[in-house]
């Protein structure tokens, strides 16, 4: 092993150096990390943190372009201030992101070890149900899922959980299948544990850190959906601030006031790159050479 | 090969009846009554009870599927309820507008991903690999109508050099130049994510063979860079083949959001426009035949995969 000797000149240069070299080894997940936290912060803070009403706005003040002295990003075609309605919309926007990638790592989890613990039968069944929900396009699944359901958040948070189980269950089956003829396994059938025993308490441990980072690949995509569906007229309704309805709501300014009107726009793309660069960052911590994006691998 | 064939389209059976029965029952299920959406609420009784006969629904819901199924087989869609015209004269044109819209978006994500991914793999340390990996992030993370919005911001304007939707110029002579002009932002919008994750798993691919004991060996042979590059690109393009069929199904998704933002007349559009006014056949023949499409396209990749691989035959 070979150490490396720093020789400081000073505190200073020892200390940003150290920070550096941390940097370089960690900064791929840190740096995501802290931006992530800052945003679930800043949502959970919108009423100290938005500088004006989400709701509330002046006529007089209609689309104001970006940079007005009070209103940063500018105002929309009911004169609200378009940066405090982006930080209240990340409120049901991040709901939509993370509440769906948790039922749907709880379900999917729950089915995939079923699949792979449980008999041919079982298995089979459950594969193929899965194979017939992977045989429509997510966001189609989707639109038809929140149709069915009426609108609003839940319906949405419904209906992207059922998109992204089917791709959760398959990682994880996957991962059940690798393990399931494991020594370990086979001990502790031996030894008289029952299967759900055995799932808790053998194969869980093994799953948990798989699904996990596949989980937090999914985060992003889960937000760009959500906001999709509101930008369909199926999420959340106005005046609730939320991404995709605001880029909905500001559409038909996009030729008489551009700026303002790419805003959303440009927010939900900002989110869901700093979520994916995590899930990627995470996901190459954790060594999976694969691609496990839905529609990416199957 | 045949067998290989022939086993695949037996497994489609179930799914595409699974489909189906997903299909019916989303439409069946949705709350409200269909007769008084079409007569009004003050409808005459006996008016009411005439029409539920001739739609059917006073009959069972088994028996309402299998004559949906049946009519649907035949390519019997119901009429729609905004257009009264029959669904499937309305989805067959459109459909060719949609695949005229990803087959452009397709060939976009092919070359894109190749050079991008390529790149990434040939030269993976310094700025050239992290640009890749980096470009491949922001594509994979752009959402459709993001980039649709932005684009029409930024390229029809404040900079007009191109159209901000349709698919020929009101006052132009709809050549083909005036097609691809209007082709370009949509079928841009819609190739960002495929294109992205297309680039990555190239990339993955390549690497592998480039850092290979195939690469190795050519090289101790005395190939030249371009002979042995050749080589190891050769070998990493079933990679690309289940990758890029992948993303074609991928395409059909997308283009729900790019449609609308550019007013393009494909399948996408007619979704939303037909989510807006409730016409639940459309909604059902536009799934139906989007899911249809999906599966056949996977066949498809897996039947090219096993005329390329031997080992995915078994």
């Amino acid at each position: 092993m070979t150490t490396t000797v720093i020789r400081p000149t000073t505190r200073t240069v020892a200390a940003i150096s150290t920070a550096g070299s941390w940097l370089r080894r960690n900064g791929g997940v840190a740096v995501p990390l802290t931006l992530v936290v800052l945003l679930v912060l800043a949502a959970l803070a919108a009423p100290l943190v938005a500088p004006d009403s989400p709701t509330a706005g002046l006529l007089q003040n209609r689309m104001l372009a970006p940079g007005t002295p009070g209103h940063l990003l500018g105002t929309d075609d009911q004169g609200r201030d378009v940066l405090s309605r982006l930080i209240w919309a990340a409120r049901p926007s991040l709901v939509g992101g993370f509440a769906p990638v948790g039922a749907a790592g709880a379900l999917g989890s729950a089915l995939g070890i079923a699949a792979g613990l449980g008999g041919r039968r079982t298995e089979q069944a459950l594969l193929r149900s899965l194979d017939v929900l992977y045989a429509f396009p997510g966001i189609l699944l989707a639109m038809a899922i929140a149709t069915l359901v009426d609108t609003g958040l839940g319906a949405v948070v419904l209906a992207l959980s059922v998109v992204l189980t089917p791709s959760v269950a398959r990682v994880v089956f996957t991962e059940v299948q690798r393990i399931r003829t494991a020594e370990y396994l086979e001990a502790a059938r031996v030894s008289g544990a029952g299967r759900i025993a055995i799932a808790v308490r053998q194969v869980v441990p093994v799953v948990a850190p798989v699904v996990l980072v596949y989980c937090s690949s999914l985060i992003g995509l889960s937000i760009v959906y959500a906001a999709g569906l509101s930008f369909l007229g199926l999420g959340v309704s106005p005046p609730t601030a939320e991404w995709g309805s605001m880029l909905d709501e500001l559409r038909p300014e996009l030729f008489s006031h551009p700026a303002v009107a790419m805003m959303p726009a440009l927010a939900i793309l900002v989110v869901s790159v700093i979520f994916n660069s995590l899930g990627e960052a995470l996901r190459r911590r954790v060594g999976a050479a694969r691609d496990l994006r839905p529609g990416a691998g199957r | 090969m045949r067998r290989f064939l022939l086993r695949r389209l037996l497994l489609a059976v179930p799914t595409l009846f699974g489909v189906t029965v997903v299909v019916f029952a989303t439409v069946a299920l949705v709350p409200g009554d269909p007769v008084e959406a079409f007569l009004g609420p003050g409808a005459p009784l006996a008016a009411r009870r005439e029409l539920t006969q001739r739609l059917g629904l006073d009959r069972p819901l088994p028996v309402r599927y299998a004559a949906w199924l049946w009519h649907a087989l035949h390519g019997d869609l119901g009429t729609s309820i905004s257009a009264q015209r029959p669904v499937l004269r309305l989805l067959l044109p459109a459909f060719g507008e949609t695949l005229l819209l990803a087959g452009a978006a397709f060939l976009l994500v092919l070359v894109g991903g190749v050079l991008l991914g390529g790149l990434g793999a040939i030269r993976p340390h310094g700025l050239t690999g992290r640009l890749s990996g980096g470009l491949s992030t922001l594509f994979v993370s752009a959402p459709q109508y993001s980039v649709s919005l932005l684009l029409i911001g930024l390229f029809a304007v404040y900079w007009p050099v191109l159209p901000a939707g349709g698919t020929h110029n009101v006052f132009g002579d709809g050549g083909p130049i005036d097609l691809v002009q209007h082709l370009v932002l949509p079928a841009v919008a819609a190739a960002l994510v495929p294109l992205g994750l297309t680039a990555r798993v190239f990339r993955a691919a390549l690497s592998t063979v480039v850092e290979g004991e195939l690469a190795d060996s050519l090289r101790a042979r005395g190939l030249s860079r371009t002979a042995v590059l050749w080589h190891c690109l050769h070998n990493a393009s079933p990679a690309l083949l289940t990758i890029g069929g992948l993303q074609l199904a991928y395409l059909l998704e997308g283009v729900v959001f790019v449609e609308t933002l550019f007013s393009w007349p494909g399948v996408g559009q007619l979704l939303y426009n037909a989510l807006s006014a409730r016409d639940l056949p459309v909604i059902e023949g536009g799934v139906l035949v989007t899911a249809v499409g999906f599966v056949g396209i996977n066949i498809i990749v897996d039947t090219a995969h096993a005329v390329i691989d031997p080992r995915v035959r078994s």
